[in-house]
């Protein structure tokens, strides 16, 4: 407290201050406004000049002891420190350094160092102020539900994952454009779509699927703001959903070109296949339908099927062509 | 010493805030304004006028701060903050700043790791006129931290990154990425054609 009262005594000009004396009681601060109790009474008149001549300096008083030094170890540095404040030599007591050293000399001492000023301290922010501050913050926040402690669950119940982007940066305005950009993700498998839907809701989509993860991701930023994105890509799933249960009379013109999968019956695979073995005479003599009927029946021709379904949706891979090969053997009886 | 002369400031500015904040309704004060210090608002406090609050009314009856309401809370499952900053040292110590504040707060923290640095480097003439083999150069050094969060409820996440943000120190930014997690809305749970099948429509 003596440098409150210091400080406020100085603003009250270059009178002759240290008689005055001011006492204050219980934490009252004095301001330059008052005007203390006996002013009047001691003020004698412009200082003295005969000896010193128009331009002698006023002499400095003694400086004591700063504060630093005169607190005690166990104090409460919240109270020093309450909220972020420049660091002051005399209030922090450390020893502390800092500054690029001469040659052969080490970083300048704390008192009147810039770069201890320049530097954004955390004096304010120790471990008891932290505390202090979460106490007194805690009761605000709620707890998260017990039942969602695992993300398995949390996608089961909420699958609809919405994200979004807050900026904080110094500089002419608070605004940030990119804070209205919304992205919306959801897993396809969380959907109730059949398999027709499914394949519809790919073709619509496109490139904002994830094969991978099955993860449908809708980016908006064609609004202003932020909600106003959030409901759009709302609105977009409704729609993608509903338009892809719906079938069109041109969805009957679906070639065989167009289909995301491949699909060994009415294939030339199974044509030729049948030719063959027809032509190796396997069932025994005959031409026509049932006999085409007999050969697909058979344990063979329906591993050579998996294996070549395989093949062409998976691509070629080590097993797959293992798998390939011996469905052949088994098939051709090789 | 200090604490009860900033609990006068800020009373003084309650005032202010209060006659101006009545308007909005109970919802939307549970965590507004959480200041570190004691001026949190509650939302139903009676409209005096303000040559009152130099008195001592409101200490006379311990107000609960906390107001309650039957909105149901946002669901947070990630929420990642990245700082970014030119002086690793400060980022470092925001860091255990902020790490120890969501442990305090019962906050989730899932991983705090240190992205690259980025530096911009730029050449540019040394001469205001002519002289092109001398240059200078700058450059200019972002660090960045990240503290990804898992598990948040929509008033620990308001409160916790109030706090964090209130206290972020000068020359850093900040970008906060929040995960919601929303249930499938009631419009998406069974195609509409089922209730109104659609007529035939010329082919587009």
């Amino acid at each position: 407290m003596a440098t409150r009262t210091g400080r406020s005594l100085l603003c009250l000009g270059r009178t002759h201050i240290r008689a005055l004396g001011l006492q204050n009681a219980a934490g009252r601060v004095t301001y330059a406004t008052e005007e203390p109790a006996n002013h009047q009474s001691r003020f004698t008149g412009p200082p003295d000049r005969r000896n010193k001549g128009p331009f002698a300096k006023k002499p400095r008083r003694n400086e004591g002891q700063s504060r630093a030094e005169r607190m005690s170890v166990d104090q409460d540095w919240t109270a020093v420190y309450p909220s972020a404040m420049p660091f002051r030599a005399n209030t922090v007591p450390l020893p502390v350094r800092m500054g690029y050293p001469v040659k052969g000399g080490v970083p300048s001492q704390k008192r009147g160092n810039l770069e201890l000023i320049k530097i954004p301290n955390f004096l304010h922010l120790t471990p008891a102020a932290i505390k202090k501050h979460c106490k007194a913050l805690k009761p605000f926040c709620t707890e998260w539900p017990s039942a969602l402690d695992t993300d398995a669950k949390c996608d089961e119940h909420f699958p609809i994952k919405v994200e979004s982007t807050d900026y904080l940066s110094a500089g002419p305005s608070v605004r940030n454009p990119s804070a209205r950009i919304v992205h919306l993700k959801v897993k396809l498998s969380s959907l109730n779509l059949d398999d027709h839907a499914r394949k519809k809701m790919l073709k619509l989509v496109g490139e904002k699927y994830c094969k991978a993860t099955d993860v449908l991701t809708i980016k908006t930023d064609s609004c202003p703001l932020r909600k106003q994105n959030f409901e759009y890509a709302m609105y977009l799933l409704t729609v993608l959903y509903h338009e892809s249960w719906k079938t069109e009379a041109w969805e009957a013109e679906k070639t065989v070109a167009d289909m995301e999968e491949y699909s060994w019956e009415e294939s030339p695979s199974q044509k030729n296949l049948l030719d063959i073995l027809v032509r190796m005479k396997v069932a025994g003599e005959g031409e026509g339908e049932e006999v085409r009927e007999q050969l697909l029946g058979r344990r063979e021709v329906q591993e050579y099927k998996d294996s070549v379904t395989r093949l062409k949706n998976e691509g070629d891979s080590d097993s797959t062509m293992l798998q390939y090969k011996e469905a052949v053997k088994k098939v051709f009886n090789l | 010493m200090a604490a009860p002369m900033a609990l006068r400031r800020e009373l003084c500015s309650l005032a202010r805030i209060l006659t101006g904040i009545s308007h909005l309704g109970p919802r939307a004060l549970v965590a507004r304004s959480g200041h570190k210090k004691y001026n949190i608002i509650r939302s139903h406090l009676p409209q005096t006028p303000s040559t009152s609050f130099h008195t001592a009314t409101v200490f006379s009856s311990t107000p609960s701060l906390v107001t309650v309401t039957e909105e149901p809370d946002v669901l947070y499952q990630k929420v990642s903050v990245l700082v970014k900053g030119h002086d690793r040292a400060v980022l470092d110590s925001y860091e255990y700043f902020a790490t120890l504040a969501a442990e305090e707060l019962g906050v989730n923290i899932s991983k705090v790791y240190e992205p690259g640095k980025e530096i911009d480097r730029l050449t540019l003439l040394k001469s205001v006129h002519i002289f092109n083999k001398h240059r200078v150069q700058y450059e200019m050094r972002t660090h960045y931290r990240c503290i990804e969060l898992s598990h948040l409820t929509g008033c620990t996440a308001q409160v916790f990154l109030e706090y964090i943000q209130r206290n972020l120190p000068e020359g850093v930014a900040m970008e906060v990425t929040k995960t919601t997690m929303e249930k499938v809305p009631d419009h998406i749970l069974e195609p509409m054609w089922k209730d109104h099948p659609v007529d035939d429509k010329p082919s587009q």
